[in-house]
């Protein structure tokens, strides 16, 4: 990997102008000086580049349009080959990056093939089983909110600012995971389900701070490390009911839930005692970048899995 | 329109209703605090449509898109943003007059942009078990 560049402030400044949030219009604004500021580090040349590989999708479409058209122009301009990349795909070949220096991680290993992703992030929660590069099936999905969104609007109801997720891990290292008990839902199969678990936490509040204002403030990590723990128990639960039923164990873990440290300490205990071997990617690898992309390309590239032209992007994708 | 319900499982009845009484309306607003039910009362919604994707909350990815039997349908979250803008950067309009059923969640944040007519789902906690659910035509 010679380069994996994040629209920031710092790459935006650069060029003149502020980074907007949201929204398509922000791909548009950022992807020549991304694109550029990527091409510097690698300290490589356009010619240089032997394909593109770009998101196809599954997400905002006005945002996959600015770079399906990014990339199509590219790759038209340069006549080099076309490579899709399902977005959800992406996370779990972050997996096989290796890494920057080998020398200074001799233990690195690639998951083998069968394993089991569990793919967790703001928008998407799945058990995926992998069987190969591009040969993936979902198992087991959300069936209303995402791990993700469970942590975002858990802080939103304690009054923690957005995105929350990250404040309430660093606050339930300072708790007692078993101060409040939040209930389980009861979902057959792999599937999962945490809009439950969002109203019971909203009703726990609201009592709570009716018997004391300021229970909030008294209780916080002892209510985050629960919430915490109850979200991880959830997702843990699944993931050994569906090692069990595919006897698979190799484990891994991606999105950006993955970077929760509580999930990944859970994670390496239930591994010693099941005997699994567990595969955790590089915290930059675990949120939305574009190296994931860049990997999945390239397997595909080994294919010569190629797109032409009049490829579309889709707002919905599956494997 | 006012419908009380006490069981997740009569919802099925009043989205129904509710699809018949909004003849050709296709833009729904949906009114609620968090945890009121918006997301599984659409959830309801799209079952009724023919809608075999699973429906999960676009409160991260703003707007989900399901195939039904008539069409796409739009389900949209716009807790997120922090201005109109934002929904004009997305290209909103495209979702909302493409004649399709668009499901919105948090309209408040988009006073401007909403299109003249609509049905409005006003959904109230009466207690942990309990909801009204009062539906409007603008």
């Amino acid at each position: 990997m010679l380069s994996n560049i994040i629209a920031t402030q710092a790459v935006h400044q650069k060029y003149g102008g502020v980074v907007p949030e949201l929204a398509s219009r922000a791909h548009q604004q950022h992807i020549i000086p991304v694109v550029e500021d990527a091409i510097i580090s690698a300290k490589i040349s356009k010619k240089d580049i032997d394909a593109v590989a770009f998101t196809r999708g599954p997400g905002l479409l006005g945002a996959l349009l600015v770079g399906t058209s990014f990339a199509k122009s590219f790759a038209f301009a340069r006549n080099i080959p076309l490579i899709d990349v399902n977005h959800m795909q992406a996370h779990i070949l972050a997996h096989f990056i290796p890494p920057a220096n080998p020398l200074e991680q001799p233990e690195w290993a690639a998951p083998e093939f069968p394993f089991l992703c569990l793919t967790v992030s703001g928008g998407h929660t799945q058990i995926v089983l992998v069987k190969d590069y591009f040969d993936m099936e979902i198992v087991g999905q959300t069936m209303d909110d995402a791990a993700g969104e469970a942590f975002d609007k858990t802080a939103k109801i304690l009054g923690l600012p957005y995105p929350g997720g990250p404040l309430i891990d660093k606050y339930a290292k300072e708790g007692n995971p078993q101060a409040f008990q939040f209930p389980e839902p009861q979902i057959p199969g792999l599937d999962f389900s945490f809009s439950g678990l969002k109203t019971s936490i909203l009703y726990f509040v609201r009592d709570k701070k009716k018997e004391d204002p300021d229970f909030l403030e008294k209780n916080m990590a002892d209510i985050c490390a629960s919430v915490q723990s109850r979200i991880i128990t959830i997702l843990l639960a699944k993931v050994k009911r569906a090692a069990k039923e595919f006897r698979v164990n190799n484990i891994a873990i991606a999105g950006g839930v993955s970077a929760n440290s509580g999930l990944r300490g859970a994670l390496q205990d239930m591994a010693g005692k099941q005997n699994w071997k567990v595969f955790i990617p590089p915290f930059q690898y675990c949120t939305d970048n574009a190296g994931m992309i860049a990997i999945a390309g390239y397997h595909k590239f080994l294919k010569g899995d190629f797109v032409g032209q009049d490829v579309a992007p889709l707002a919905r994708m599956v494997f | 329109m006012e419908y009380c319900v006490s069981s997740v499982s009569e919802l099925k009845d009043v989205a129904q209703k509710i699809l018949n009484f909004a003849e050709r309306e296709r833009v729904f607003l949906f009114f609620g605090e968090m945890g009121a039910g918006k997301t599984t009362f659409i959830k309801e919604l799209c079952s009724t449509l023919g809608v075999s994707d699973i429906t999960s909350s676009p409160t991260f990815s703003i707007v989900n898109e399901y195939n039904s039997q008539q069409g796409p349908v739009y389900h949209f979250d716009f807790y997120r943003l922090k201005n109109e803008s934002e929904a004009l950067d997305l290209g909103y309009e495209d979702y909302f007059y493409s004649g399709n059923f668009c499901f919105i969640e948090w309209s408040e944040k988009i006073p401007n942009l909403l299109p003249p007519q609509s049905i409005t789902v006003k959904i109230e906690v009466v207690n942990d078990d309990q909801r009204l659910i009062m539906v409007n035509k603008k």
